[in-house]
């Protein structure tokens, strides 16, 4: 039987200054109606332009192999004149894209969006077309699916933009929807239920799927097949159950060995050094208001009577999902954010005796590292000017002289003495990360907050950040307050766990009493939510596909 | 609603005290001109010292800066800006006859740069390597090299002299394309700009894998977007045009504003700069006000 | 700015989960373009001009010849003589002296007052940034050149009351422009980072955000220089320039215009070297804005094919 679509020695390559640069080689695979292909791959893998080449939409400046061959139906894709292959888009194959918010239009209505669509697609009148719109936010489980189309992107949530998204692809009635990374930018809840929609869609309608994300587990759940991709290459590619069973290539086996490890906790890492652990911090009915929009609009509460503490050598996870307030707490502990009531006490000092405001020497004690590495160094900056800034700013004077703490500081966080002249963006984003934590270590705080930090990287580099934390924690007797979304990211590094939804902690307890035995509803969703790796994979026969791609 | 009738009281109120401080601030300026109207008419037509006194004191000259600015306010509020000091008549008249035709020369130019700005962008947006797409940075250096009173200047030696084709003065074809050419290349550039910058946006991909044709892409998806730079350019266009319609106005010798505002300046003719003045700072501030109105209209999110 | 600066602005910052090859499109062939070559040539030509002109051409700008008036190019008089018989050429000469002071200096001046006092008041408190804007907004609800017009009659004529009155006349642009980058920068995760690190809002200025705001206030000015010096000779045009006997280019066109008939030359000789002078400035007002701000300046690669 003929594959829907198949794909042969896709090579995709950029110039550079010294020669065109490989970032797909050689990729195969074949697709099936109503099957679904996982590709999973870190940052740099090549699997987003493995998406994007299959309806043509790569950058200008990309250069295919001639080699390459992407058959669908009857033709080969590449071949065919560019107002050919605009009759495919949309009708044989869609996409959607991971950031719903970006993804859609923002100044034309959601509706207008779709039925421009559906009329490219499908011979009829306005009228028509709306009515047959208002079925696709039906069919995509968006509310009240009869007036939603007058909306416009912002008036929408993560989710909902993604359901347009979605519907949008639909309208052109295509064989196969390529989705590279759908879910990545939404909560885990929300995640789940777009995968869900995604699932039953392709039931529905027999919709062969690409499902491309960084997230194996993700992967694992809605994919028939996977293919593994580093570096631009094919490094294991199987059925689901058999790849995550029994991975054969190395890189394979990391992946899923650090998925798993990231389920366990590693309790045991922490000694407690002191027998009567100080209390880092405090909080007790903290509430924190930010200021409307507009001159008359309501001051909007983002915390809500919070308490909390923390001691020394302790690390407590504080999870929710976006705009749930977890943010802000962190914010407010370190002065970028002001309480409106309650009590915020650090080492023993509320804070509120001093206006709110840290003093040098509080803030020496209690530092933060924020969530995304790309932008929390100036670009024209070294590594080295960046590290001296604490320096300054805090007045520290180390013994052995700025420069030999600096590069002690970077030793510690696994980078070297080479790093020192170096611009950030010469730095890949865990080092990146790295160094935001070398800063925020440089003055030895008691207190490190850390709001999302890894949240921006590979699986793999996630890991290895974690584990620093904790030597950290452990040599230092550092108490760490992890804010963060992935449970499983928390599972790893925390001991004690406190959920937030709306503003409020709605419980807190200690980690495994939490991902075991959740109280509140809102733990039970968002458990019920994490994607597994065991989650049972959509079963489908081995069909050779397996063999017969080994040896390409 | 409240809070929306609230914004739109502060931004009156705003405008109301622009316009206000920029009275003072002429009215100090114009004051702080060394000599007045008098001793502009005393060199023309030859006052005596006293003659030039009893007039001073006719045309309450000789009253306070304070005195004379509270009844200058007063009269405005009364809709009555007082009377030229050098052409004896009412300055609302004079000002009332100048207005239509510095408005039709300003919007049409503005008319004329905007269609062609728009077509220009969208074309080179659409062929980046045609021979329009170059014609942005043509329109664009044009404008900024070549000063409107140069090209003006030029018109009027080739066409009116040298071809004799044109009434030297007094003409408005001219003038309306000289404008319109300068406002094309300062609105074109930034809107090309703009436009190329969101053909890479992720939405624009959107657009391309729903299938749609690249026409109406630009057309429909690029173009949109663009609008509030689109708007923002026009505005600062058309404020600009109120004091660059100025030259050309005293260029071609028609009676505008700007020539107005050139003679009172030149022969000290308080009344009549203050009124222009107060003109030109409601003008501006309207245009900025409709700017910012419009700009709302096609952005339907929130600032911020 | 060294080439490492350029590299971090140039690259931008790659997002997580966008391919890393996007990091090596940089790259861009180093030979000269044209328009830069013919910006700078022009450029370098008045500034010689003006520095050694009066000099090199050994004829007095002030001179008066009242038997050879208005008379075409020639030999002697190499651009023609004007209608007191003064050379033309050599006025010309003398004043590209005046018109790059009168443009440098009113840009300089506006850079001083606009960016100055915003950034000063910003790095200092929104207080009192509310009021400098306040201020500015007055300003700006004037048109450019009738406020230039009435500070020069108020300031009475002359050089240096032209360079401040262009000095305020634009000096809005620069305001906003500053203001709109510290926003930016202000908003950035590395000045939030600053700020837990308890940096003073004065040193996040000059530490952080000052050589990113430097870069625009750069390519303001490279774009207002020849503003600058267009409005100067429009101001001398409409008889408010410096004193009627120092020849900037805007008056020699003005003195000339009533005689536009008989000796046109007196006309377009000034015109024509104002504007190869201004379209110089915007050829190299663009390459400065690329060298400084290339992420705006719209890199020929990043273009759609449709």
């Amino acid at each position: 039987m003929a594959a829907l679509l198949d794909v042969r020695d896709l090579g995709i390559a950029f110039p550079a200054p010294n020669g065109m640069v490989k970032v797909v080689d050689r990729v195969s695979w074949r697709l099936d109606a109503g099957q679904t292909l996982g590709i999973v791959g870190e940052s740099g893998s090549g699997k987003s332009l493995t998406g994007l080449a299959l309806l043509r939409l790569l950058p200008a400046t990309a250069r295919l192999d001639p080699a390459s061959r992407i058959r669908y139906r009857d033709s080969d894709l590449l071949d065919l004149s560019e107002a050919d292959m605009r009759s495919r888009r949309g009708s044989g194959l869609a996409m959607i894209f991971q950031e719903p918010m970006a993804s859609l239009h923002p100044l034309l209505t959601v509706g207008r969006q779709v039925v421009e669509s559906i009329r490219r697609h499908t011979d009829c009148s306005n009228g028509e077309a709306r009515l047959k719109a208002a079925a696709l936010f039906d069919e995509a489980g968006l509310p009240d699916p009869g007036r939603i189309g007058r909306r416009y992107p912002h008036e929408l949530s993560g989710g909902q933009q993604q359901r347009v998204m979605i519907a949008m692809a639909l309208a052109g009635s295509p064989d196969i929807l390529v989705a590279d990374e759908p879910t990545t930018a939404l909560d885990t809840t929300v995640q789940a239920q777009i995968l869900d929609l995604l699932r039953s869609l392709q039931a529905m309608r027999g919709l062969a799927m690409v499902f491309i994300s960084h997230d194996l587990a993700v992967v694992t759940s809605m994919a028939h097949k996977i293919m593994v991709l580093r570096s631009g290459q094919v490094v294991e590619s199987g059925s689901t159950g058999a790849v995550l069973s029994a991975p054969e290539s190395a890189y394979t086996q990391g992946l899923v060995a650090a998925r798993r490890r990231l389920g366990v906790r590693t309790q045991a890492t922490v000694p407690s050094r002191v027998m009567e652990p100080e209390c880092a911090l405090e909080l007790r009915d903290l509430c924190v208001d930010y200021p409307g929009r507009g001159p008359f609009a309501q001051p909007v509460r983002a915390v809500e009577r919070a308490s909390l503490t923390l001691s020394a050598g302790r690390a407590l996870g504080l999870v929710g999902e976006s705009g749930s307030g977890k943010s802000t707490i962190g914010k407010a502990i370190v002065g970028l954010a002001r309480p409106t009531s309650g009590e915020l006490t650090l080492f023993g000092r509320p804070l509120a005796d001093d206006g709110w405001r840290l003093s040098r020497s509080m803030r020496r004690r209690c530092q933060i590292v924020l969530q995304n590495p790309y932008g929390a160094l100036n670009p024209r900056l070294t590594i080295e000017q960046a590290l001296i800034e604490p320096f300054v700013t805090l007045g520290l004077n180390p013994p052995n002289g700025r420069r030999s703490r600096i590069v002690a500081g970077l030793e510690e966080v696994g980078l070297d003495a080479g790093f020192l002249d170096r611009f950030p963006h010469q730095l890949s984003g865990g080092q990146r990360q790295r160094v935001c934590i070398a800063r925020a270590l440089m003055s030895e705080p008691g207190l490190l907050i850390c709001d999302e930090i890894v949240s921006a990287l590979d699986a793999s580099i996630q890991f290895q950040v974690l584990d620093l934390l904790n030597r950290m924690r452990a040599a230092r007797g550092l108490a760490l307050l992890f804010i963060g979304h992935d449970l499983e990211v928390i599972r790893y590094i925390a001991d004690d766990i406190a959920v937030m939804h709306r503003g409020t902690i709605v419980e807190r307890a200690c980690a495994d009493d939490v991902l075991d035995a959740p109280q509140h509803p809102h733990s039970r969703a968002l458990i019920a939510a994490m994607p597994r790796l065991d989650d049972a994979a959509p079963s489908e026969p081995d069909d050779g596909w397996r063999a017969q791609h080994r040896s390409a | 609603m409240v809070t929306l009738l609230a914004t739109v009281l502060i931004h009156i109120a705003r405008a109301a005290l622009l316009v206000f401080g920029v009275t003072v601030l002429v009215f100090i300026l114009v004051r702080a001109i060394p000599g007045d109207a008098v001793d502009v008419l005393a060199i023309e037509g030859g006052l005596t010292e006293s003659q030039a006194e009893a007039m001073r004191a006719g045309l309450g000259l000789t009253a306070s800066w304070l005195d004379q600015f509270t009844a200058w306010c007063l009269g405005a509020l009364r809709g009555e800006l007082g009377e030229s000091l050098r052409f004896h008549v009412p300055v609302a008249d004079l000002l009332l006859q100048a207005i239509p035709v510095t408005l039709a020369l300003g919007a049409a130019s503005l008319a004329t740069g905007f269609v062609l700005a728009v077509a220009v962008a969208l074309i080179a947006t659409l062929r980046p390597r045609s021979m329009v797409a170059s014609l942005v940075d043509i329109l664009n250096i044009w404008s900024i090299a070549i000063p409107t009173f140069c090209a003006g200047l030029v018109a009027i030696l080739v066409f009116s002299l040298w071809l004799g084709w044109l009434p030297v003065l007094g003409n408005f074809l001219v003038p309306v394309i000289i404008l319109g050419l300068d406002a094309a290349g300062q609105i074109v550039k930034p809107l090309h700009e703009e436009m190329k910058e969101l053909g890479t946006a992720v939405y624009i991909r959107t657009a391309r894998a729903k299938g749609l044709h690249p026409l109406k892409i630009v057309v429909g998806h690029i173009l949109p977007a663009a609008a509030p730079v689109l708007l923002a350019m026009t505005g600062l266009v058309a404020a600009s045009f109120i004091g660059g319609a100025l030259t050309m106005e005293v260029l071609f010798g028609l009676p505008g504003v700007g020539s107005l505002a050139f003679n009172a300046v030149n022969g000290r003719d308080y009344p009549l700069i203050q009124a222009v003045v107060l003109f030109l700072a409601v003008a501006v501030i309207l245009i900025n006000a409709l700017t910012d109105l419009a700009q709302r209209l096609v952005d339907p999110r929130p600032e911020g | 700015m060294s080439t490492h600066d350029h590299e971090a602005t140039q690259s931008g910052y790659p997002g997580p989960g966008r391919p890393a090859i996007e990091r090596e499109t940089g790259g861009r062939a180093r030979r000269l373009p044209f328009s830069l070559l013919f910006g700078l040539a022009i450029v370098a030509l008045f500034v010689i001009a003006a520095l050694f002109g009066p000099m090199l051409d050994g004829q007095d700008p002030f001179s008066q010849d009242l038997l050879n008036r208005n008379q075409s190019p020639s030999l002697a008089h190499w651009a023609g003589t004007d209608n007191f018989g003064r050379d033309v050429l050599s006025r010309l000469l003398y004043g590209a002296r005046l018109t790059l002071i009168v443009g440098v200096g009113g840009v300089i001046c506006a850079l001083i007052v606009g960016a100055g006092m915003s950034l000063t008041a910003l790095a200092i408190g929104p207080w009192l940034a509310a009021a400098v804007f306040g201020f500015i907004d007055f300003i700006r609800a004037l048109p450019g050149v009738l406020l230039a017009l009435i500070l020069i009659v108020a300031l009475g004529a002359g050089l240096s009351s032209v360079v401040i009155a262009l000095g305020i006349a634009f000096s809005p642009f620069f305001a906003y422009i500053a203001r709109a980058a510290w926003r930016r920068e202000m908003a950035a995760d590395y000045v939030t980072a600053a700020r837990t690190l308890g940096a003073s809002r004065l040193r996040i200025l000059y530490r952080h955000a000052m050589p990113n705001i430097g870069g625009a206030l750069i390519t303001l000015a490279a774009v207002i220089l020849p503003r600058c010096i267009v409005t100067e000779s429009v101001l001398s045009f409409l008889g408010l320039g410096v004193s009627p006997d120092t020849p900037t280019w805007g008056r020699m066109i003005a003195d000339a215009v009533p005689l536009v008939e008989r000796a046109p030359h007196a006309v377009l000789v000034p015109v024509f070297c104002l504007s190869l002078l201004t379209l110089a400035l915007a050829l190299l007002g663009n390459h400065v804005r690329a060298a400084v701000d290339p992420l705006r300046a719209g890199d020929p690669s990043g273009r759609q094919r449709w």
